[in-house]
């Protein structure tokens, strides 16, 4: 839907995951929250919010926007610099996305460049959100056991904290 | 999710003609466009479509460049709009954010250009209609003020008022009552007829309300057709006969 033939605007590409979003969040997210399930979101409100600032929508606008959210619990951020998840994409010889690689902005034709960019402004977006929403930082360079071990400390504590 | 409230409450503040009611689109900046939005609003039946295009005509042979633009009618969403009725599974939530988008991809492919080319913008309905519908159906308002911080305010906008019986009648006269003007997804009566007739009072009392805080320009619509496009031509000659910036001409 819309998402060929570079038809998106920055607006318009906040509000259609917006909506899709709510559309998760009503029939995938709240019924299990409310029967008292875990529920694992690969991504959440906070790419919008990273994301959508980077391709210049206002900062407390897309805030706003998700205002029906629930606030998750606890939020794992992995971060990797630019040049690591750029080797990574391109040694599964995965071919950079066009909004992925925010080629709807302009910037430059080269793919690789403009994905340098773009997910930059995306990172500093990050940056400002584990502050803002106290994100818990893993570091994604590491080995995968290392970064499990992380991850299932965080979740150990946060089970502890909310059933005692 | 947000721990702070939406910041938009801009029933405090009064937004000028041409300006953005909230955040606006940082990434296109705003300037004083040289063009005029003027919308008319109203519910179904109360004669919109036929005013726009006597005004169209009108304006076109004083020489102003005019481009009408309409609800729903946005290339990217109409299909998605269509189906999404169609299937009846639209919850109040992702209404609200599909019409937001159909109206953010009209703004910026249609109407901001045309603001920029000095065109007059006849817009048939604007955001007040997603506005009345959605307050209707229990959205909460600094939510939605906030969410279309993004448009720009109209220069004038008309409001062709029509009670609820005689709106009532002409519904019926043209080929009857349908599933959403009927807000049947409220559940608000088994009956058709008695849904329409609360669903459209709660609506009528909404315009109302937003007529206050936006300044509307209220029109009683069982006024014949030419009435009507007198009204509207005698206000908007004067307010384009007064404007510093014309239009081109």
């Amino acid at each position: 839907m819309g998402k060929k033939k570079n038809l998106l605007t920055p607006t318009t590409f906040s509000l259609l995951h917006a909506t899709d979003f709510a559309d998760r969040l009503l029939y995938k997210i709240i019924p299990p929250l409310k029967a008292g399930m875990i529920v694992l979101a690969d991504r959440y409100a906070y790419t919008a919010f990273a994301r959508d600032v980077a391709r210049g929508v206002d900062r407390q606008w897309v805030r706003d926007l998700y205002g029906f959210a629930v606030k998750p619990d606890l939020t794992l951020y992995f971060r990797v610099p630019i040049e690591t998840s750029l080797d990574r994409l391109l040694a599964r010889r995965v071919k950079l996305k066009f909004y992925e690689a925010g080629m709807d902005m302009g910037w430059t034709r080269d793919v690789k460049e403009s994905f340098r960019l773009f997910q930059g402004k995306v990172l500093e977006e990050y940056d400002r959100l584990v502050e803002e929403f106290g994100l818990q930082v893993v570091d994604a360079t590491g080995g995968i056991p290392d970064q499990q071990r992380r991850v299932r400390k965080l979740m150990a504590r946060e089970l502890e904290r909310t059933d005692g | 999710m947000v721990d702070q409230q939406p910041t938009a409450d801009a029933t405090e503040r009064i937004v000028q003609p041409g300006q953005f009611y909230g955040a606006g689109l940082p990434y296109v900046g705003m300037e004083t466009y040289p063009g005029k939005i003027i919308a008319i609003e109203g519910t179904d039946g109360v004669g919109r479509s036929t005013q726009i295009r006597l005004l169209r005509e009108w304006l076109e042979v004083q020489g102003y460049g005019v481009i009408e633009t309409g609800w729903t009618r946005s290339v990217l969403m109409q299909p998605t709009i269509d189906l999404a009725k169609a299937s009846n599974t639209l919850n109040k939530l992702t209404f609200v954010l599909l019409y937001a988008t159909d109206f953010a991809d009209r703004l910026e492919k249609e109407i901001i250009p045309a603001l920029k080319a000095g065109f007059i913008v006849l817009a048939d309905r604007y955001i007040y209609t997603a506005l009345a519908r959605a307050r209707v159906r229990g959205v909460d308002r600094a939510y939605l003020r906030s969410l279309y911080g993004f448009a720009i305010a109209p220069h004038l906008v008309f409001y062709l008022k029509l009670d609820v019986d005689a709106l009532i009648r002409r519904v019926l006269r043209w080929g009857g009552m349908d599933y959403w003007e009927s807000g049947m997804d409220m559940k608000l009566a088994d009956d058709i007829y008695e849904s329409f007739r609360t669903y459209q009072g709660k609506l009528l009392r909404e315009y109302s309300a937003l007529g206050e805080e936006f300044g509307f320009r209220t029109l009683d619509a069982r006024q014949g057709i030419d009435r009507i496009q007198e009204e509207l031509r005698s206000q908007i000659g004067a307010f384009l006969g007064a404007s510093e910036t014309p239009a081109v001409r």
